[in-house]
């Protein structure tokens, strides 16, 4: 079995992990091997995600720990398919707005990168098919504009209609 | 036309634009800072001004109220990068300023000009005096390629504001001249990848100007360019260094000169195709191979000046170990000593192709098993004087070939195919013309073994593309057992095969010859592709249920009684991959759109 680790949230509380759980963490990981063994004893603080938040994002370490690594050509192959997401991590993503953007900042922050990119593709496909104004209410945005500036972009743009 | 305007107006923007990236994924427009100065105005100073407070406290309630807005510009830009559809951009677009400045680079990274009416939009909003976004700033891809004809030299003119293009794609825009590309190509600095195919009015002029402006050039394909001389193109080569991928097929002036001056100055060269320069000789391919110590790509088909030495001249003891790929169909003066060096030099060919390379003999073949694991892929159409024993040696010492045309071999027996059969991964088969083989070949690769049960247990054969025209004596029942064993399959051609040309309600499922065929040759005419073969094998299925014992069919009726519940569970999958890939099978549909000789097709790349 792999050896624990301690995780401090920003608002100090304590979680241990696997560490082959946190490592999906690329930040963690580095941290790990610049610090060696030593760092062990102490908790790592993770100083802009709150313990909720970090609780999630392990949650889908745990899940994801022995996904093999990401290869580098990954991303040329998922253009075609760039928002199928697997059933888990549907699932996994069905949280209020403000926990999945957390969700996001975290992935983001720690550098997980397949968790960053499913919280992408979760967003993305909520914007998919929809108009602006469903989209502002979808996300509770203002629209800023003037009706000349939305009537400008919306002509310059009219290309795009076309898929 | 120039738009100073926009360059004082978008300052900021427009540098950060200028920062040589490709990727739209970069934060143009960039206000993270916004984020930072708030967390600094916190900490580090003990007292906020009144004004950061209302501001931090007023992004707090925003928070809150919409979370999207906590992404800063790089997260909300990566959300947009996984939207694939023109559309949903523009309507990110639309919903505020801050989605607008963030969706803009996507957007306008390739714009879409795929019809004349959205071409005529893109060109207003790129020549707008005062448009909403510097958008001639941010095409970074042009691509006039699905308008063809309508394209002229007037109508590319207002894209000569867009100098930050990276990719430009013209081919086939036929009516298009030196005036036109020339006035693009102008000032693009940026510009990494130029596509002129089948732009034969193109002259030195157009690649003159292309040395001169575009020295990070990495990819040129002037294929039938065909008044492009060596002048312009060993300017291209000392000025653009970076070159890695050169098309030049069919541009027929080109000689050695040009050529070996490319070898010369582009040490990065990848990929060179050089079909049908006709003027090309030994020379040219001693220097590419030697000099190119990173190429992975060579294709001269139709070189058919080249000779042994080209490849016997190689400098001894070097091995090209980046070498994948080597195309020398038709190169018909080449013999089993230039095949050997090749073999002996470049141990890790993947792909290698010797179609029409008539005076190859088994001893090549022997060679060639020397690649092993490594040879996925391999052409050897025509090569008739190539016998069974060496196909079987071949399939023997290289078991993870994929790809095997011997198209008019026809030498080659049953004992061939049956080996063929073995491959594990055999994915496309070619045996045009190879009028030995019977219906036990058939048996062999749809993995019915008449004669041992160890193949039983076998599930299915992975073919997709199987070509047996004119193999006069295979028969309906043969093809019958290949269609049912074999899911996965989406190509079968059959010209020529009695059975099947004289049977309407099979040709039904046939698509259309090409429009040059004669026609006798229409009449012969027998390819299914896509979910046609899906149809025929329904059909064929139905048809036997209806009637249960053929008498026709003697050699596999015991066969035929107790396979069939599997023959079912095969065709009930097939239904399901079918359904699933559609797509892929009318891009493979696409691919073969040219392939109206039925000896082989093109090779893949």
């Amino acid at each position: 079995m792999s050896t624990q680790i301690k995780l401090q949230s920003s608002d100090n509380v304590e979680i241990a992990v696997d560490r082959d759980v946190a490592e999906r963490s690329i930040l963690i990981k580095n941290m790990m091997e610049d610090l060696g063994d030593g760092i062990m004893a102490e908790a790592i603080p993770i100083p802009n995600v709150n313990e909720p938040v970090l609780r999630k994002v392990i949650e889908w370490c745990v899940q994801h720990r022995s996904d093999p690594p990401s290869s580098a050509d990954e991303d040329t192959d998922s253009r075609k398919k760039t928002t199928d997401i697997d059933e888990w991590d549907q699932k996994f993503m069905q949280v209020d707005q403000e926990m999945l953007f957390e969700i996001i900042l975290a992935a983001n922050y720690l550098d997980i990168k397949p968790l960053l990119d499913v919280g992408c593709k979760t967003v993305a496909n909520m914007i998919k098919g929809k108009s602006p104004e469903e989209i502002r209410k979808t996300f509770n945005i203002q629209n800023d504009f003037t009706p000349e500036e939305e009537d400008q972009i919306r002509r310059e743009n009219e290309w795009a209609e076309d898929r | 036309m120039s738009h100073p305007r926009h360059l004082t107006l978008h300052s900021d923007e427009t540098t950060s634009v200028s920062s040589s990236s490709s990727s739209p994924e970069r934060a143009v427009y960039d206000d993270t800072d916004f984020f930072t100065q708030r967390n600094d105005s916190q900490s580090s100073l003990g007292v906020a001004s009144l004004r950061d407070m209302t501001m931090s406290s007023s992004l707090e309630l925003e928070h809150r109220i919409s979370p999207v807005s906590r992404l800063p510009p790089e997260l909300l830009i990566s959300c947009f990068s996984k939207l694939n559809s023109s559309m949903d951009l523009r309507s990110c677009m639309l919903v505020s300023k801050t989605w607008s400045r963030n969706a803009v680079d996507l957007l306008w990274h390739k714009p879409l000009c795929n019809s004349w009416e959205n071409l005529l939009n893109v060109v207003q909003a790129v020549r707008k005096e005062d448009s909403y976004f510097p958008y001639f700033a941010l095409v970074k891809r042009l691509n006039l390629s699905s308008l063809k004809g309508q394209i002229s030299d007037g109508t590319v003119q207002p894209f000569t504001c867009c100098k930050r293009i990276e990719r430009l794609t013209l081919n086939e825009c036929s009516k298009l001249t030196d005036h036109g590309v020339v006035s693009i190509v102008n000032g693009s600095n940026s510009l990494l990848a130029l596509d002129i195919t089948g732009l034969d009015a193109v002259t030195d002029h157009t690649l003159g100007a292309v040395a001169e402006h575009c020295p990070r050039l990495q990819g040129l394909n002037i294929t039938d360019c065909s008044k492009v001389t060596d002048e312009s193109l060993i300017a291209v080569s000392r000025s653009c260094r970076h070159l890695k991928r050169l098309k030049l097929n069919n541009c027929t002036l080109i000689t050695d000169e040009s050529v070996t001056s490319v070898a010369r100055h582009c040490p990065a060269m990848l990929e060179i195709d050089l079909h049908n320069c006709r003027q090309i000789t030994d020379e040219s391919i001693t220097s590419l191979i030697a000099r190119g110590r990173q190429l992975r790509e060579l294709r001269i088909a139709h070189c058919s000046l080249v000779t042994d030495n080209a490849f016997l001249e190689l400098p001894k003891h070097l091995a090209f170990d980046s070498l994948r790929i080597l195309d020398l169909t038709a190169c018909h003066q080449l013999h089993d000593e230039a095949v050997e060096k090749i073999i002996e030099t470049s141990p890790r060919l993947r792909n290698l192709v010797l179609a029409k390379c008539k005076d190859i003999t088994d001893k090549s073949v022997h060679a060639i098993t020397r690649l092993g694991k490594n040879l996925h892929y391999i052409h050897l159409g025509h090569c008739a004087q190539i016998t069974d024993a060496a196909v079987i040696q071949l399939v023997k010492m290289c078991n993870r070939i994929r790809y095997i045309d011997l198209a008019c071999c026809h030498r080659l027996t049953d004992a061939s195919v049956k080996q063929l059969a073995t491959l594990p991964k055999l994915r496309r088969i070619g045996l045009v013309k190879c009028q030995a083989i019977t219906d036990r070949s058939i048996m062999a690769l749809a993995k019915i073994n008449t004669e041992v049960s160890l193949l039983k247990s076998q599930a299915h054969s992975l073919l997709e593309r199987v070509h047996l025209s004119y193999c006069v004596h295979l028969t309906l029942q043969g093809i019958h057992a290949l269609l049912n064993r074999c899911p996965k399959l989406t190509h079968l051609s059959l010209t020529g095969i009695q059975g099947f040309f004289m049977r309407e309600d099979l040709t039904a499922f046939c698509r259309e010859a090409p429009p040059e065929f004669t026609e006798h040759q229409r009449n012969m005419f027998c390819v299914f592709s896509g979910p046609k073969i899906n149809q025929l094998r329904d059909y064929l299925n139905n048809e036997e249920h209806a009637s249960i014992y053929d008498t026709e069919g003697t050699m596999y009726d015991d066969r035929d009684a107790e396979d069939g519940e599997a023959d079912q569970q095969v065709t009930g999958m097939m239904h399901a991959t079918g359904l699933g890939g559609v797509d892929d099978e009318d891009m493979n549909d696409e691919d073969e759109a040219g392939e109206g000789s039925q000896c082989g097709e093109a090779p893949d790349s």
